[in-house]
């Protein structure tokens, strides 16, 4: 489903001709299986999060490849890119990424709009997905109207919308408190379980570390240890 | 995305900052009524222009000068070149006529005018469009067809021309003619010359006609139309041709050809054939000279001044879209986050550039709509309102059917095209910034 080969990334800071190359990743591989939860774990600095930046495509690679659903994405323009994203990756943010002057329902059937769904479908495809995340009495309210954990169900709908095959989480429990953490994360392993939906989640939470098939853990850019959970 | 939600998407954003918006689309607006109302006074004045021309005369009348020859001169039309006026496609009609080339004095009773003498042929000015507004067409030798104002320039003989004249030259109520002239006879009194004596004869003659009004007010037509045979009457008595008067100091005249004509005017069937035959004509050496000639090179000029006041115009509408352009910036920068998270979930740059460059074209759009209402609403009130400026300013009224402000309904759509070329050059800029925003730092997330 997923493959990293050989994935190295520098950051390069200070002025130009002056500047210092610090490594974030080197030679990272792994791979994740199709209906598998994978997460990643790592201190401050470890790279995961330039390591999931890099598979969604948000920073271009320096070194290495990265496969998904066979198709060479590191290959791809920004354009093509985008198209691949609203098609195959559903994305959960730490601070769920919800746009402000948008309604729940109208972020939630934003892809869709992108898209070019027609009205009708996206109506009942997003009222539908707001019932499956418990949130139709809140569709017309404005994220800034929403606790955490429901804008995080918003978040979760608006990456479930499309339908793809794998979506990436970048610490989705980072700004929720335990009980709705653990919600999330009951509602989380139902997708995986129901759907079949692929997890690649970045996490430095155990709890949320705990759900995956499979650990992996980054240090100093480099795969340090890659554990199974059955 | 479809278009529709491109476009709410647009909607939506702009009522965020609704006063920013506003006040750019005003700025927009005030450039395009500004270019709107400039470029219409270049458009109300030629079609004034256009209108006094095309009023003043038929517009598809060809006159004909004569025909060219070595250095500069011009033979008089004679029958032959009548005859291949005729022949042309898509004349109607070829009007010719000969003058009496002295004042025929016509009198009735004890009243009297002096007047231009006319033959003409009478089927080709029918043709042409000559109509009578009372009486018949002439059809004996001694009748004839007399100008609508033939009456009212009547005079009474026995009282000085001081008299009877009034400040403009017109005769006074009290001495003017009031009896009826269909049927009334008349004397038509041609002199010449004779060994030094004036010697003159008189012809007996009927009014059967009177011609139709003319189409302006200001235009007066006292012409009386006698035929072929009494003309040739006159001929014989003179001795001359055409009437002519021997004049002591002018011993040699020129002497006419009896056969030509002094005055040649072609007509077409429509407007649209004018500019044909006249070159046609021009083409074989006659000296035309027509209503479309006149027009072209008025078109000419004119189009050079629209042009010009359109150019200035859009200045106005330049100055607008740096207001745009400002604008536009400021929405990227704002809307980062938002065209973040966009391109996160999936949108693909052009389409971020077009949601961007709708944003700009509708701010033109709205600016371009507003600024024609306005400009349609000042044209109306400058043309209501210059006149009163004229009268009181200068205690006069302004020319009739003067036009100060015109706008055709080219005029908002060459300004809709200026506006929104010049919102989609002022808008690209920032809408090409809006696709390059970087996820991650729009999202304020760790690279």
């Amino acid at each position: 489903m997923i493959t990293v080969s050989r994935l190295s990334h520098d950051f390069h800071v200070g002025k130009k001709g002056k500047e210092t190359i610090i490594p974030v990743l080197r030679q990272v591989s792994f791979r994740v299986e199709k209906g598998e939860i994978v997460t990643i774990v790592g201190r401050s600095g470890s790279g995961k999060s330039t390591l999931l930046n890099l598979i969604s495509g948000f920073i271009k690679q320096q070194a290495g490849e990265i496969k998904i659903d066979g198709i060479h994405v590191t290959d791809l323009t920004e354009a093509k890119f985008a198209d691949f994203r609203i098609n195959h990756i559903g994305f959960i943010f730490q601070s769920f990424q919800l746009i402000p002057s948008m309604t729940a329902f109208e972020n939630i059937e934003l892809p869709l709009t992108l898209k070019g769904v027609s009205e009708t479908e996206r109506r009942t495809r997003t009222l539908n997905i707001l019932a499956r995340v418990g949130l139709l009495d809140y569709k017309d309210h404005y994220p800034s109207e929403l606790s955490g954990g429901q804008q995080q169900r918003v978040s979760i709908a608006r990456a479930l919308i499309v339908n793809p095959p794998i979506i990436l989480a970048d610490e989705p429990t980072g700004s929720l408190d335990s009980e709705t953490e653990q919600d999330l994360l009951q509602f989380i392993k139902e997708l995986n379980k129901e759907l079949g939906i692929t997890f690649l989640i970045i996490t430095h939470d155990e709890k949320v570390a705990d759900i995956g098939n499979r650990t992996i853990e980054l240090q100093d850019g480099q795969i340090v240890q890659k554990e199974v959970f059955i | 995305m479809k278009w529709k939600d491109q476009f709410r998407f647009v909607r939506q954003n702009m009522k965020k900052n609704k006063s920013r918006v506003y006040m750019t689309v005003l700025a927009t607006a005030m450039g395009c009524a500004f270019l709107i109302v400039l470029s219409s006074v270049g458009f109300g004045l030629h079609k004034s222009i256009v209108k006094d021309i095309t009023g003043e005369r038929i517009v598809n009348e060809i006159e004909i000068q004569g025909k060219e020859q070595k250095e500069d001169e011009l033979s008089q039309i004679t029958d032959k070149d009548i005859n291949y006026f005729e022949s042309i496609k898509k004349v109607r009609s070829v009007v010719r006529r000969q003058n009496l080339q002295q004042q025929g004095l016509f009198q009735t009773g004890s009243f009297q005018v002096n007047t231009e003498t006319v033959v003409t042929h009478i089927p080709s000015e029918v043709k042409a469009g000559f109509e009578l507004s009372k009486g018949r067409l002439p059809g004996k030798k001694d009748e004839i067809l007399v100008g609508y104002d033939f009456a009212a320039n009547l005079a009474p003989k026995d009282v000085k021309e001081t008299e009877v004249y009034d400040k403009n030259g017109l005769v006074k109520d009290e001495y003017r003619y009031n009896g009826k002239l269909i049927g009334q006879p008349v004397q038509l009194l041609v002199k010449q010359n004779v060994d030094g004596k004036e010697v003159t004869k008189e012809i007996k003659l009927t009014i059967v006609g009177i011609a139709k009004k003319p189409a302006k007010k200001w235009m007066t037509d006292r012409k009386a139309f006698i035929s072929e045979e009494i003309l040739s009457e006159i001929e014989d008595f003179t001795g001359t041709s055409r009437g002519m008067i021997n004049e002591p100091s002018n011993p040699n005249p020129v002497e006419l050809d009896p056969r030509s004509y002094d005055e040649v005017k072609v007509y077409s069937k429509s407007l649209e054939d004018v500019e044909g035959i006249s070159n046609e004509l021009k083409d074989n050496h006659y000296s035309t000279y027509s209503v479309v000639d006149e027009l072209n090179q008025i078109n000419i000029i004119f189009t050079i001044v629209k042009i010009g006041l359109i150019f200035i115009g859009t200045i106005a509408i330049l100055i607008a879209s740096i207001g745009i352009y400002n604008t536009m910036t400021m929405a990227v920068t704002e809307r980062a986050p938002d065209i973040g998270i966009m391109k996160a979930i999936g949108a693909n740059p052009k389409t971020i550039k077009k949601i961007f460059l709708l944003e700009s074209s509708y701010i033109g759009f709205l600016g371009a709509l507003i600024g024609t209402a306005a400009a349609y609403g000042i044209s109306f009130a400058v043309n209501a309102g210059l006149p009163l400026v004229v009268q009181k300013a200068f205690k006069e009224q302004p020319p009739e059917n003067l036009m100060f402000s015109y706008i055709p309904v080219s005029l908002p759509l060459i300004c809709m095209i200026i506006c929104y070329g010049v919102t989609i050059l002022s808008g690209a800029r920032p809408a090409r910034r809006a696709t390059q925003v970087h996820v991650l730092k729009a999202m304020r997330r760790e690279l």
